[in-house]
């Protein structure tokens, strides 16, 4: 393995061969496919945030400093909306999962190709949609679109959105299709189940979310989009209606949904924190089937949104017991992330604070999770900023963390670039920073009882708002940074070499970048993924047989 | 979904029967997905068929037995039909897969005028929920959730029975290249999977929506 | 062929005995057909026993999440307190 990849390699890299437009929007390899869905996802994140960051900043004096009320209203819901079906729905899955699953089986693609691109193009259509949608005309009724707010009060105005999100539901379901059965038949000879890296595990577990659960969402908007066309009442209550029932079926999909917001994060972490450490991870069955316990008990806890909502008791006892057994899976994740990290030879690279972030700040979301789950507490807790604090803790420190970790690792096995270590760790300890920043007070915001979703508030709470919209812009640039060094080591990165980790797992066996084929000829699997004295074994010999020391 | 009996160079399958296997399997996936699809809409026919049951019986009784009855026989009847032509498919005979295929599509046809001459009916005689309900009295209100439910649930069935028939008449079209063998009928075995859904989806709604609280 | 003469038979014969069933009241009687003519369907049309085993894992797998679905999803429902009040249409709306 050398440092700089030779012409040959570069020639055969799926980046350069065929390199015309056409050939781009019509592709079926999915590593191709990976890039355009990073492309569309990255102009979607951008969106997003520019929402966040007029919601900050309207937030920093009590009487609200730029936005209307209306207005503000309506940045919340694009804020929302995008990020969570246009951004991170999508986030991992779509982009490290298109480009590694095929590479982590040792596949040469995955199963479906064409079913691949073409959810790629739902995907942009849907977004293109929801974004018309969101601002010809706007909508104010934040991402949960909850009746008969949605149906009475928009006039119309979110048929569009919904529609958008009705179609990013059949691209989610195309990718989760496509991951389950690939998963299931292209495993390389050798790659037994609990030979996969939990990575994999993890995808699996998210897939069956995208397929099981985006449907009853697909139905749900559907109903309200017939409801709203034909005056026909499902939800309405003054058609007859049981606006708790939109409640229970939007909440059948979106809280498997947060599941999809985070287990595949779990895996980038699990990923990182075992090549940082250079140790297999610690319990590796355990780290497995909690995935997939989380994906089967996160079915099973909806009904937490709704306590307050006039639920009966005996559902809301259910939901709440059920809540708190999903705890048990997450806390085995974090507890032998820990366990991996103990005693290793642990290097503090970019991609491993983000997953050392992760940890911290996921361990802080799930906690204040029980207090949500609590009977008792949630009923002072909900609507408030504790709940606005408590999930961005998992999406955005969790599972954003996650991503840019998880984009920086395989940064080098995408571009075949190294992007700028300094810079990298520099942005992760920004983002770590300025994300408690912003996300911290609020905690205390919503102790304290500032209810979420209003454009204005007590002249009392403004200390900790500026304190947060501080954060925020914090934020910002640290999130801009990794754009700028991403997009600077595309051309002037160092060459990556094929393995600059020292990581197990197939797709470091092939070159940097892959060949468009991923692998000259299929691996057979003989070890267990994390076996690094196995992969140490091997450079060894292959440093001995090139007969040139290399680091 | 492969389109022809070889693989090409990018598949990445080593044989083409792990293709196909891949394929049904990869269908039946889908369609666990559809069921869930359908969930919501049963969800809905639970709680309100319990919760207001009085009223939810009164629209019962309001449809028409006689066209559902004939419509679930024509389903049956298709469901069983293009069951030959992947039969047919799996001798590698293509002329029958072609006959077969389109007396299920016909009869996927006359089902959908049926509905359409049901719903025009029903238009008629006022039933689709709005200020000038048919129904009058206390129920009316339960018996308009009903029809609600009703006209999304037939028009969500036959937007699948519209896929359905488009699906097996292409189906038809390559069928009639002859290029379907004992080798290689993955596609007829596929859309007959999505078919047979379609006419199961029927089997559950049909007594939903025409016999439950008929009595 | 046989095969499919006979899942037609048994359908056509479920689907009279259903609409018995409902001229009695027997709402619990058509419920047992209407799965029993799903069966029939899945096993004899769709033959699922011969389709790969992932195949039934699928379908066993939409099965189980869409029991969760109905009987989570109507355990609010069914166990919520209503205050009953006079009029029928509680919200009736001002104008119409």
């Amino acid at each position: 393995m050398s440092g700089t990849p030779s012409p040959a390699v570069q020639q055969r890299s799926y980046l350069w061969q065929d390199g015309t437009l056409r050939s781009w929007l019509l592709t079926r390899d999915h590593k191709r496919i990976g890039l355009l869905y990073l492309g569309s996802i990255t102009a979607f994140f951008v969106l997003g945030s520019i929402g966040a960051a007029l919601v900050r900043l309207q937030l920093l004096e009590p009487t609200g400093a730029i936005l209307s009320d209306a207005t503000y209203n309506r940045m919340f819901t694009m804020h929302g909306v995008v990020m969570v079906w246009l951004f991170l729905v999508p986030s991992i899955p779509v982009t490290l999962g298109n480009f590694l699953v095929p590479l982590m089986l040792g596949a040469r693609d995955l199963a479906f190709p064409r079913l691949n691109l073409l959810s790629w193009y739902l995907f942009v259509a849907s977004g293109l949609l929801v974004v018309y949608g969101l601002f010809r005309g706007g909508l104010e009724t934040g991402w949960t679109f909850y009746t008969p707010l949605s149906s009475e009060y928009t006039q119309g105005r979110v048929l569009p959105v919904v529609l958008g999100v009705f179609l990013n539901g059949f691209s989610s379901i195309a990718t989760g299709v496509n991951f389950i059965v690939s998963i299931h038949q292209l495993r390389a000879p050798g790659m037994t189940w609990y030979r996969l890296p939990l990575m994999l595990w993890a995808l699996y577990a998210t897939s069956v979310i995208f397929v099981l659960a985006t449907p009853v969402l697909a139905i749900t908007l559907l109903l309200l989009a017939f409801e709203h066309l034909f005056r026909v009442g499902v939800f309405d209550p003054t058609l007859g209606g049981d606006p708790l029932l939109f409640q229970q079926l939007f909440w059948f999909y979106s809280h498997p949904a947060v599941y999809i917001m985070i287990l595949p994060g779990m895996g980038v972490v699990s990923e990182i924190v075992s090549t940082f450490s250079h140790k297999p991870v610690f319990g590796y069955r355990f780290v497995a089937w909690s995935s997939v316990s989380i994906a089967a008990i996160g079915f099973i806890v909806w009904g937490h949104h709704m306590f307050v909502a006039g639920t009966s008791l005996y559902s809301a006892i259910v939901f709440s017991m059920f809540s708190f057994f999903v705890s048990v899976p997450s806390a085995i994740k974090v507890f032998n992330w820990l366990g991996t990290m103990h005693g290793g030879s642990i290097r503090l690279d970019a991609p491993m604070l983000y997953a050392m972030g992760f940890i911290g700040l996921f361990t802080v979301g799930g906690l204040t999770g029980l207090f949500l789950a609590s009977l008792a507490s949630d009923v002072h807790l909900t609507q408030t900023y504790f709940v606005v604090a408590h999930f961005h803790y998992i999406m955005v420190g969790g599972m954003v963390s996650a991503y840019f970790g998880g984009l920086h690792y395989w940064w080098p096995k995408i571009t075949g670039r190294m992007y700028p270590e300094i810079w990298g760790r520099v942005a992760a300890a920004l983002i770590f920073f300025g994300f408690n920043l912003t996300f911290f007070p609020q905690f205390i915001l919503g102790y304290e009882g500032m209810p979420r979703r209003y454009a204005t508030y007590p002249a009392q709470f403004q200390v900790l708002n500026v304190l947060s919209s501080a954060g925020a812009g914090i934020l910002a640039v640290a999130y801009l940074l990794p754009l700028i060094y991403f997009t600077w080591s595309l051309f002037r990165g160092a060459q990556a070499p094929d393995n600059p980790w020292g990581a197990t797992g197939l797709e470091w066996q092939t070159a940097s970048p892959p060949p468009v084929e991923n692998f000259a000829e299929t691996p057979v699997v003989t070890t267990d993924a994390y076996d690094y004295a196995a992969r140490d074994g091997r450079a060894d010999a292959a440093r001995v047989d090139e007969g040139a020391p290399h680091a | 979904m492969p389109d022809s009996p070889v693989l090409d160079h990018h598949s990445p399958y080593e044989t083409p029967l792990h293709r196909d296997e891949s394929a049904i399997a990869g269908m039946w996936l889908f369609l666990a997905s559809e069921a869930l699809l359908f969930g919501g809409l049963f969800l809905v026919c639970l709680i309100y068929s319990h919760t207001r049951s009085a009223g939810w019986a009164e629209g019962v009784r309001h449809t028409n037995l006689v066209i559902g009855g004939v419509n679930t026989m024509i389903l049956i009847t298709s469901g069983a039909v293009y069951t030959m032509a992947v039969e047919a498919g799996k001798r590698g005979d293509n002329r029958r897969v072609v006959r077969a295929g389109l007396g299920a599509a016909a009869l996927g046809v006359a089902f959908l005028v049926l509905k359409g001459v049901e719903w025009a009916l029903e238009f008629r005689e006022h039933l689709f929920p709005g200020p000038d309900f048919a129904l009058h009295g206390p129920d009316a209100g339960a018996a308009e959730l009903f029809y609600s439910f009703y006209f999304l649930a037939t028009f969500l069935h036959g937007m699948h029975m519209v896929v359905g028939i488009g699906l097996i008449l292409w189906i038809c079209r390559k069928a009639r290249h002859g290029i379907f063998g004992p080798a290689w009928n993955t596609p007829v075995d596929i859309v007959g999977l999505y078919w047979s859904f379609v006419d199961l989806v029927w089997m559950l709604l049909f007594p939903l929506l025409y016999l439950l609280g008929r009595a | 062929m046989a095969r499919i003469a006979t899942c037609w038979t048994m359908l056509v014969l479920l689907l009279a005995a259903e609409l018995v069933a409902a001229r009695a009241g027997l709402g619990a009687v058509v419920c047992v057909l209407a799965v029993l003519m799903v069966l029939v369907i899945v096993l004899g049309f769709m033959q699922i026993l011969r389709a790969p085993p992932l195949a039934i894992i699928f379908a066993l797998g939409g099965l189980f999440w869409l029991a969760i679905l109905l009987a989570l999803g109507s355990l609010d429902s069914f166990t919520r307190t209503t205050v009953p009040v006079h009029d029928t249409a509680p919200y009736a709306p001002a104008v119409r």
